[in-house]
């Protein structure tokens, strides 16, 4: 396969590619990365409060 | 899904020849070599202070001198030349131990580093750099950009972006030596003591910045990843195979996270390999961009603005750069307005933000990796992703990071007074040579941003996604963090 025929393919593939829907797996690993990562931020702003940065 | 997967991660020709070593530990080497070289000065044997430095100039004679006085006699032309030659032999070395063809990178990296460096010294042109109206008088100019003298940067990336995007079979010819990636790596390694001797003066303060670099982690993976897959996938309708991939390299660390992301997921090789000439097109886009919005908005929030390039910026080597322009730009307004930040701390909170997301690529690949094997394209047992995979991909040029900035440390504050008093001048000159690998890696990041053939590739829906989730979210709220996680803190005054 020539290098143009890769690119041609790819490009059709990146425009025509039948939708895969979202698997329970898939929205499990998006809203557990949400739910931990928004409360250790919650964690982290609350520590940067009351542990000021020393000098 | 995969007809190849990324197992090997030595370099290999196309005649199968594999490397003895990859980039990355060669990153390590080559930083700590020119490390070790510059701590001699310790004993009092300076080993590279003949390495050229450039200052702003109204007068191209006098742009150029050797680092340490000790090398005087050698002139600026003399010192350039030297360090040309001493970069060739240890880089043609470098290329040697990647299996590379050694002639061919020689002959493409005298191109390279000759163009980066004139672009450099072009930058320290007073109308360009000069930025206190006593400098402009100093250097006889009425006007200045006040680019200050790392605006040299820009240069170097814009005449890459030229040859780049005018000169492509120029651009290919030199493409050997146009390795943005292990030029960045080896002056992060090197960086690694710079920091530490900044730190070392302010201990509290630099163990708190580190500590506030957590939250970049949760941020990068737990946040941006999450938001740019969901993105990719429900609203431009990519598959999983390209939207992993993506979703790591716009919101980690570019071309690294995308590579390693794509290999765990056993994504074809050319997933990921795209997704990263997207990465770095962007990031040139932000390099150009950021800082100037930095300096503007955040010229009173040093360590916010620092953070935020860290946090925004995509791939180590714009990142971090990005940091040192900034902070270039930031100290001089402040020293316009009469305050004279101590630098180094902006760069290094930029570097420290990036080192912080790194270290963690190998862990996300191989939770991805473990979800993709086992819950969505279930492979056959010896193929699945194993916990091997997490040291594997480890970003190893880290290590050579920590090591400078441990040894750095000790040097700086466990060693009698007469030897600390030294190490700044040393490791003075390790720094050097460290702002020609950043010059390098700018120019090389240019060389690589073809915009013409990405859009003739048609792949505008990529770049659809990247610029609604970098634009549209990762940018903003990489400044939030960094403004609730840095506000209010200021690196210390010099002097």
């Amino acid at each position: 396969m020539t290098q143009s025929q890769t690119r041609t393919d790819l490009r059709k593939e990146l425009h025509s590619a039948a939708v895969e829907p979202l698997l329970p797996i898939e929205k499990k690993l998006i809203g557990w990365s949400l739910t931990i990562g928004l409360v250790l931020l919650v964690g982290l702003a609350l520590f940067n409060h009351f542990v000021p940065v020393t000098f | 899904m995969s007809d190849a997967i990324v197992k090997d991660f030595r370099p290999q020709r196309a005649d199968g020849v594999v490397a003895p070593i990859n980039e990355d530990w060669l990153a390590v080497v080559l930083g700590l070599f020119i490390f070790v070289l510059a701590l001699a000065a310790l004993a009092n044997i300076d080993l590279i202070g003949w390495v050229v430095t450039t200052s702003v100039w109204g007068n191209l004679g006098q742009s150029l001198k050797a680092t340490s006085k000790g090398y005087a006699s050698l002139g600026g032309v003399g010192a350039l030349i030297a360090t040309y030659v001493a970069l060739t032999v240890v880089l043609g070395a470098a290329a040697a131990a990647l299996k590379s063809d050694v002639k061919r990178f020689v002959l493409a990296f005298t191109a390279v580093f000759w163009i980066a460096y004139a672009s450099w010294v072009i930058g320290n042109f007073a109308n360009f750099a000069a930025v206190t109206p006593a400098e402009q008088q100093k250097f006889g100019v009425s006007w200045s950009l006040k680019l200050t003298n790392e605006g040299g940067y820009i240069f170097a990336l814009i005449a890459g972006l030229i040859i780049a995007n005018f000169f492509p079979r120029f651009a290919d010819a030199v493409k050997d030596a146009v390795r943005p990636e292990l030029y960045i790596k080896v002056a992060i390694v090197i960086l690694g003591g710079v920091f530490a001797v900044t730190a070392a003066g302010r201990l509290g303060l630099a163990s708190s910045l580190i500590l506030r670099g957590i939250a970049a982690i949760v941020e990068a993976y737990l946040i941006y990843w999450a938001v740019v897959y969901y993105v990719a996938r429900k609203w431009f309708g990519f598959s999983r195979e390209w939207a992993a991939p993506l979703a790591s390299g716009i919101s980690i660390c570019g071309v690294s996270a995308a590579i390693a992301v794509g290999g765990a997921i056993r994504a074809r090789p050319v997933v990921p390999v795209l997704v990263s000439s997207l990465v770095v097109i962007f990031a040139v886009v932000e390099v150009l961009i950021l800082p100037f919005i930095a300096q503007a908005f955040l010229a009173h929030e040093p360590l916010v603005a620092g953070a935020w390039m860290g946090l925004a910026v995509k791939t180590d080597g714009a990142a971090v750069a990005a940091g040192g322009i900034t902070e270039s730009l930031i100290l001089a307004k402040n020293a316009a307005e009469g305050i004279n930040y101590q630098p180094g701390w902006i760069l290094g909170t930029a570097a420290t933000i990036k080192v912080f997301i790194d270290i963690f690529i190998g862990i996300w690949a191989f939770v991805l990796g473990y979800i993709w094997t086992n819950h969505i394209n279930v492979t056959p047992e010896k193929e699945k992703a194993n916990a091997w995979e997490i040291w594997q991909r480890f970003p190893k040029f880290i290590i050579g990071f920590v090591v400078t900035f441990a040894v750095g440390l000790y040097l700086a504050l466990g060693t009698p007074a007469e030897i600390a008093k030294n190490v700044p001048a040393a490791i003075g000159e390790a720094n050097t040579f460290r702002v020609i690998f950043f010059i390098l890696t700018f120019f090389s990041i240019g060389v690589l941003s073809n915009f013409k053939t990405l859009w003739r590739e048609g792949f505008g829906k990529l770049a659809a996604v990247y610029l609604v989730s970098l634009f549209g979210f990762v940018v903003w709220v990489g400044l939030l963090i960094s403004w609730i996680f840095f506000s209010g803190i200021r690196p210390p005054l010099a002097g």
